[in-house]
């Protein structure tokens, strides 16, 4: 009779696995964790994390607990595809990831071929220019940012010219690439265009062209450690002019690494955890907690996107790979639907995102907002 | 020959038949390649495109063997010579319009040419001194790939490459590129082969084992030299013309001087001077990540530790492990 229950039980249990495998929706992260790109990719792996823990806490999607899986690319165009394609292999829900535009690249024709929708952290203006429906941004693109920066320069920097320093990589070229041309419409002569390299240490030479320009103002676009190194080499070159950027410029990172050389910068901020939304504030402490570090904006990109998949699931009520790619289109997701996404997201056709932004001031050691600029099409 | 040869029931498919005749190693690729032509069944999209990229690597490495393994000459640029050919074979079928045939003809005959003129050099430096010049030319075609974007898309490379068609098939899937990949594959190898086998293959080796004595028995070095490094560096841009249509797109990372490292070292962890190394080395750099993603986030660190654990275990890589446990086996002393 025993040993009945015994086999009992283990029958019940070996028909109760695969019951327990549907209860879950498996997402893939196809990310930078080694190479160029590992801390970025890092920021981003660890908000998917955050994002996943919280939702599973709260009963997970439709009912269903998220299973998560982070695959490296190291930053390898060539690995990021074979990654992606084993993703989808695998019957993820949707792919999350790369953050770096190259890798973007080479991989995104593979989800739009499986029709399944790819959440991207890249920044580079051609990715959603290429017909791909199945791309989504998980922050403003550069077309997005670079206008209401030359628009700060104009009317609040009163800058007539302006020295270009930009990092020699796809972030920063594309970054470069935007901003000329507005820069140019909005009247303001380029004094200097200095490259540097990702990875530079020592940016004193690129410190004394920019001061032997004479320029009214700097526009720096380099990556987090390049940012506060160049912030450093200004200083002690004796650069005085103001310092305007974009988020990586006024990160929390760079402020911890440049030190007083940091304060007095300026700049346009999409995603930042110092924005003046309580939202952000308190998934910066989260994040703070959990990891022991403070979150730049590719950690705040992957909570995000988790969310978005969150909420075009529960909106279409099913899951439906293809589904969550069509209900994104066109729709305006708000935090009082889902709380998770933060701040009110629209998402365009191409996949691009409209969406509030911050004019910011480093202060003490602080970032501090000092405006907070509409949505283009509010 | 000093390291013991008590590691390793080595299974590897390609390695069991390496016995000391070559007879054996054609057998063996037509074997493979019969067997590669199948393998796909089953495996999905993904495991076909990771037998594909370690095929198209192994034929980058199968040149640096030619380079390194067989004439002696140590080269860091062959991830450089991949990405001429790439860069090549993309910008001639995508902007051109040219037929991939003629395009992989062309930046063979491309990574020829400029092997020949950077093999000049390799006639005045020997042993580092090459390294040196090779690294210079290495870091001299990253910036080219890099800066000139008008022609090479710079850091947001070329994208929408397309896939060859073979007579009136198109091979736009990843089972038909696979397979043809495996026939492109053979053949090269098949023609190295052959090389090797040739007074050509054992001039290479007379270069590498004593230049001296080669030239006195009326070996052109000269020549020979040129002829080693410019073919080494033609298989990289057949490699390069492959991978290209292969991944779809390209940027300038996969071509730098690390990829470089990587392929030397795919050569002396599969076994240097061996003609079944550069698969057996291409496999444990392309394919063994791969596998260890079971690992997790540790993945590098594993791969890392059987890496170096390999070359501690055996310095002249896998086949030579094999040979030795081969010559073992059949109580005959094991040859190249």
């Amino acid at each position: 009779m025993k040993m009945q229950w015994i086999l009992a039980t283990a029958l019940s249990a070996a028909l109760g696995l695969p019951a327990l495998a549907q209860d879950k929706v498996k997402l893939v992260d196809v990310v930078e964790l080694s190479g160029a790109g590992a801390t970025a990719g890092t920021n981003w792996k660890n908000g998917i994390d955050l994002a996943v823990a919280d939702i599973n806490a709260k009963g997970g999607i439709l009912g269903k607990q998220i299973e998560i899986t982070h695959y490296d690319t190291q930053t390898n165009p060539g690995n990021t595809r074979a990654a992606v394609q084993r993703a989808i292999d695998e019957g993820t829900y949707a792919v999350l990831g790369p953050v770096f535009s190259g890798p973007i690249g080479a991989s995104m024709q593979i989800a739009q071929r499986a029709e399944i929708a790819q959440f991207v952290g890249g920044e580079a203006a051609n990715l959603t220019m290429q017909g791909n429906k199945y791309l989504f941004r998980t922050s403003l693109s550069q077309t997005a940012a670079m206008p209401k920066i030359a628009a700060y320069l104009k009317n609040t920097v009163k800058a007539g010219s302006v020295a270009v320093v930009w990092v020699n990589n796809d972030f920063g070229k594309g970054g470069r690439d935007a901003i000329l041309p507005e820069l140019e419409k909005a009247g303001i002569k380029v004094a200097v265009d200095v490259a540097t390299e990702q990875g530079q240490a020592d940016f004193a030479a690129d410190a004394i062209k920019v001061k032997n320009s004479n320029a009214d103002a700097i526009f720096v676009y380099l990556n987090e450690e390049e940012s506060a190194r160049f912030l450093r080499a200004a200083k002690q070159q004796g650069v005085t002019k103001p310092m305007v950027g974009e988020t990586t410029l006024l990160g929390s990172k760079v402020i911890e690494l440049a030190g007083e050389a940091a304060n007095g910068v300026k700049g346009h901020v999409g995603l930042s955890i110092d924005a003046p939304i309580p939202a952000f504030q308190e998934f910066g402490k989260k994040f703070q907690a959990k990891y022991n570090y403070v979150s730049d904006h590719n950690g705040l990109k992957g909570y995000m996107a988790v969310y978005m998949i969150k909420w075009a699931t529960e909106k279409q009520k099913t899951f439906d790979k293809k589904g969550v790619a069509d209900t994104l289109r066109g729709a305006t997701i708000k935090p009082s639907d889902e709380p998770g996404i933060m701040i009110e997201t629209t998402i365009e056709q191409n996949g691009d995102l409209d969406r509030e932004s911050f004019l910011a001031e480093v202060k003490d050691g602080k970032q501090v907002i000092t405006a907070t600029l509409p949505k283009i099409k509010p | 020959m000093t390291a013991p040869a008590t590691h390793g029931a080595a299974t590897e498919r390609r390695g069991l038949a390496l016995p000391s005749s070559i007879d054996g190693t054609l057998v063996t690729l037509v074997l493979g390649a019969a067997i590669l032509w199948f393998a796909p069944a089953g495996m999905g999209r993904y495991g076909t495109y990771v037998l594909s990229l370690w095929l198209v690597m192994s034929i980058a490495v199968m040149g640096l063997n030619l380079t390194l393994g067989y004439a002696g000459l140590k080269s860091l640029a062959q991830a450089a010579f991949m990405g001429l050919g790439a860069y090549a074979t993309a910008l001639l079928t995508s902007k051109l319009g040219l037929n991939w045939y003629a395009a992989f003809a062309i930046s063979g005959l491309l990574t020829f040419a400029v092997g020949l003129v950077l093999g000049f050099p390799a006639l005045r430096v020997q042993a580092h001194y090459l390294a040196f010049v090779t690294l210079a030319f290495s870091t001299l075609i990253w910036l080219i790939l890099r800066n000139e974007q008008w022609l090479t898309g710079g850091v947001f490379g070329l994208s929408n490459i397309p896939r060859p068609s073979f007579l009136s098939v198109k091979l736009d899937g990843a089972l038909e590129f696979h397979r043809f990949v495996v026939v492109v594959t053979f053949i090269l190898a098949a023609a190295l082969w052959w090389m090797i086998r040739s007074p050509w293959g054992r001039a290479f080796m007379a270069l590498r084992e004593n230049p001296v004595r080669a030239a006195s028995l009326g070996v052109d070095t000269r020549m020979y030299t040129l002829l080693a490094f410019a073919i080494g560096s033609a298989y990289a841009g057949f490699a390069g013309a492959l991978y290209a249509p292969l991944v779809e797109f390209i940027d300038p990372s996969p071509f730098s001087l690390s990829q470089s490292f990587f392929l030397l070292l795919m050569v002396v962890a599969g076994g240097s001077g061996y003609l079944l190394g550069p698969f057996i080395g291409a496999l444990l750099g392309v394919v063994l990540p791969e596998w260890l993603r079971v690992v997790g986030s540790l993945y590098l660190i594993v791969f890392a530790t059987i890496v170096m654990l390999l070359l501690i275990a055996c310095p002249q890589g896998v086949s030579g492990l094999i040979e030795r446990g081969w010559a073992k086996l059949t109580g005959k002393a094991g040859g190249r």
